[in-house]
């Protein structure tokens, strides 16, 4: 059990491609961290890094107190599990699982005891003369996490394992590997571009993108308060509704200008956010989470009209895509590119700029697609970026840009 | 060694309707085909054997004589009783087991340097090897002549063995390296997080994976080192120092061929051949990379 500390680190590639950008990460002793990010955003590079399958450029990897930069795979104590599994194929799966023992010069007795153990725990003790081409998916998954752990390492390194399996032998997997983690308390860097294995595995996220790490936070500060635009697109399913709204000063209140519509933003929502007063005259992004958006019947604040475009049923509740008259985020270079929502609807002449909302609704509500409906949006629950940069604006007592510091 | 098996029809119960007796008449064309192309293969082999059998007169008689109607050694220990016969087999097997040895280990390293590191003039390299194989060998005899005289090589059998090599290891490299290349890197990866060095993932996980593929090379090295001719001709002059192909060549002599030792010879020497094919051709298991990685 170590600690994995990330200082400063960097990976440039021989055509000056960086793939990852002083990433500076700290991995407490038995912590579980997921590494997550759209495809290319440099979170398997580091993860090779931490495995010593890939140069470091710049910058320091320790595991536990030693600098391990320079250290062979093998000196490292660690363990991997890969997306492919990477089984040795001509080797029996009680062979595959002792292999890492063998290596170190375990004793043959030990060497057994502790296989047909961890054999027992995943349920492959009828398989150990198997060999991985006679092993179904889910099985040559277990055999791949078994060779881990049996080793009993410092640390854990998955590099996307559940992206082969079908999707319900992958939710009850990742139930399993949280279980075994919560269990053995070995230290884990899990490398995932699936946000929802993210959330529901780690108990903290590091959001990367394009080599740089956004945001690192527990899944629900992650979800509650995105640092910047990307991590707020990208968090979430279905993702956070973004737009465009200017801030407009009146009197004693701050306004905010969405469409035709104007949102009187209360007290408590302006004085958590003192720097909001600063964009009064200019515009911000706003984003709002699907649950958030509600329809507007008993609301007697400000609506939004909209007319309901699409109708999904998920069977507990309903997936409702609104159009309704907003300035859709032009800066789309800030957002996560997966989460983006389909161009505006045809014929838009420019002044009538629309944005598609999703909004999660009761199953019980009758909507179809066409009718006008009535939005009620509460501006305590909406989240703001600042335009240009895409960082959140801060609320006053949990600076969250300064939380990012801290990983430092 | 016909690639091409017949398989027997397998009989359809008679209450098959248009379209399986369509397709079991085209089955039957398949196999009929599978069988002229055995036929065609096999007929030269048997022809020497049947010939090897045949006392001297009937061996060129005008009505060919399809089967030996009075089997005789004769011919097999007229030609063991030849002058330098148990030389040249030892000659033979000397330079063919060198070869193949040589040519694995060679090759293997080779192929591991071509299919696993990236290095300048890689590409270039990859192509020099199998732009090599396309020049006629006959064509290079002369060069290889004098520059394996002036290193002092000719009639030596090392002289023979670095000739033979040079046109054996570009094909097993080239085989060797698609081999290598159909190893996912992330076994070796693997290996080398489980605690091995880079080298012992190589022997530990690789070697025994590409072992079909040795196999295969280690196939063509020998076939190539044992029944090669004209390099062997032309560099070995004195007899004792002859290859079993050369040692051959001598049934024809100006007086004419003697048909039956020769071909009893020739049985003799495809003997080696055939044995070590059987010894290693229950080891050519494709696919053996299967599980490895995600189905």
């Amino acid at each position: 059990m170590a600690e994995i500390q990330f200082t400063h680190v960097s990976k440039t590639y021989g055509n000056d491609f960086k793939a990852v950008k002083d990433l500076n990460l700290k991995i407490g002793e038995g912590e579980f961290v997921v590494l997550v990010g759209p495809s290319g955003c440099g979170k398997t590079t580091a993860l090779r890094m931490v495995a010593g399958l890939e140069e470091i450029t710049d910058g320091e990897i320790r595991i536990g107190d030693r600098v391990v930069n320079d250290l062979a795979p093998r000196d490292r104590d660690i363990a991997m599990v890969f997306q492919n599994y990477a089984l040795y194929p001509h080797k029996t799966v009680f062979e595959n699982l002792a292999f890492g023992l063998r290596m170190r010069k375990v004793p043959k007795a030990e060497q057994r005891k502790r296989v047909e153990e961890i054999a027992r725990i995943l349920g492959l003790t009828d398989m150990l003369t198997r060999r991985p081409a006679q092993l179904s998916g889910g099985q040559r998954q277990r055999v791949a996490m078994g060779r881990a752990i049996v080793r009993e390492p410092k640390a854990f390194l998955m590099d996307e394992p559940l992206s082969n399996l079908d999707a319900k032998l992958r939710v009850q997997m990742r139930a399993e590997i949280a279980r075994i983690q919560q269990t053995l308390k070995v230290t884990t860097l899990y490398v995932t571009h699936d946000q929802v294995e993210a959330m529901t595995m780690g108990h903290r996220v590091a959001v990367m993108r394009d080599g740089v790490l956004q945001q690192l936070d527990t899944p629900q500060r992650l979800y509650d308060a995105p640092a910047d635009l990307f991590v707020a697109s990208f968090v979430g399913s279905p993702p956070m509704n973004l737009m465009e709204a200017s801030v407009e000063q009146g009197g004693e209140g701050i306004f905010l200008r969405l469409g035709e519509t104007t949102l009187e933003l209360p007290g408590d929502v302006v004085a958590e956010r003192p720097a909001l007063r600063g964009f009064a005259g200019r515009r911000v992004a706003i984003g709002i989470r699907p649950e958030d958006v509600r329809e507007a019947s008993g609301w007697d604040g400000a609506r939004l009209r909209g007319r309901i475009l699409l109708v999904e049923s998920l069977g507990a509740e309903q997936l409702v895509h609104i159009e309704i008259t907003a300035h859709p985020l032009e800066r789309t270079d800030l957002v996560d590119a997966a989460a983006q929502p389909p161009s505006p609807s045809l014929g838009v002449d420019g002044l009538e700029r629309t944005v598609t909302l999703l909004g999660r609704f009761d199953r019980h509500l009758l909507l179809a697609p066409g009718e006008a409906v009535e939005l009620a949006i509460d501006p305590r629950l909406l989240h703001f970026f600042d335009l240009e940069t895409g960082v959140a604006i801060p609320k006053a007592e949990v600076p969250v840009a300064a939380e990012v510091e801290v990983a430092g | 060694m016909s690639a091409v098996t017949p398989i027997a029809p397998t009989p359809v119960a008679p209450v098959a309707t248009r379209a399986p007796r369509r397709r079991r008449v085209r089955k039957l064309g398949w196999n009929l085909v599978g069988l002229v192309v055995l036929i065609v293969m096999v007929f030269p082999v048997y022809w020497m054997v049947a010939t090897a059998f045949k006392p001297g007169q009937q061996v060129l008689s005008y009505t060919p004589q399809w089967v030996p109607l009075n089997p005789t050694l004769d011919n097999f220990t007229e030609a063991i009783n030849r002058p330098h016969f148990w030389d040249s087999v030892k000659n033979s097997l000397i330079i063919t087991t060198v070869v193949v040895a040589l040519s694995l280990v060679l090759a293997f390293l080779a192929a591991l340097a071509l299919a696993k590191f990236r290095f300048y003039g890689r590409k270039a390299f990859i192509v020099l090897i199998l732009g090599v194989q396309m020049v006629p060998l006959t064509a290079l005899i002369i060069p290889l002549y004098i520059l394996m005289s002036r290193v002092d090589q000719v009639n030596k059998l090392s002289g023979v063995i670095a000739m033979y090599l040079t046109f054996v290891l570009p094909f097993t490299v080239w085989t060797l390296r698609g081999f290598l290349l159909g190893v996912p890197k992330e076994l070796e990866e693997a290996a080398m997080v489980d605690g091995t060095t880079r080298f012992g993932a190589f022997v530990r996980i690789l070697l025994p994976l590409v072992g079909p593929g040795l196999v295969a090379t280690s196939i063509f090295a020998f076939i190539q080192a044992w029944n090669e001719f004209i390099i062997a001709y032309v560099f070995l002059q004195s007899p004792e120092k002859q290859t079993l192909m050369v040692w051959l060549a001598s049934f024809t002599s100006l007086r004419g061929t003697e048909w039956g030792p020769l071909m009893a010879g020739a049985t003799l020497t495809s003997i080696p051949v055939v044995i070590f094919f059987l010894l290693v051709q229950r080891r050519i298991a494709f696919g053996l990379t299967a599980g490895a990685v995600r189905g």
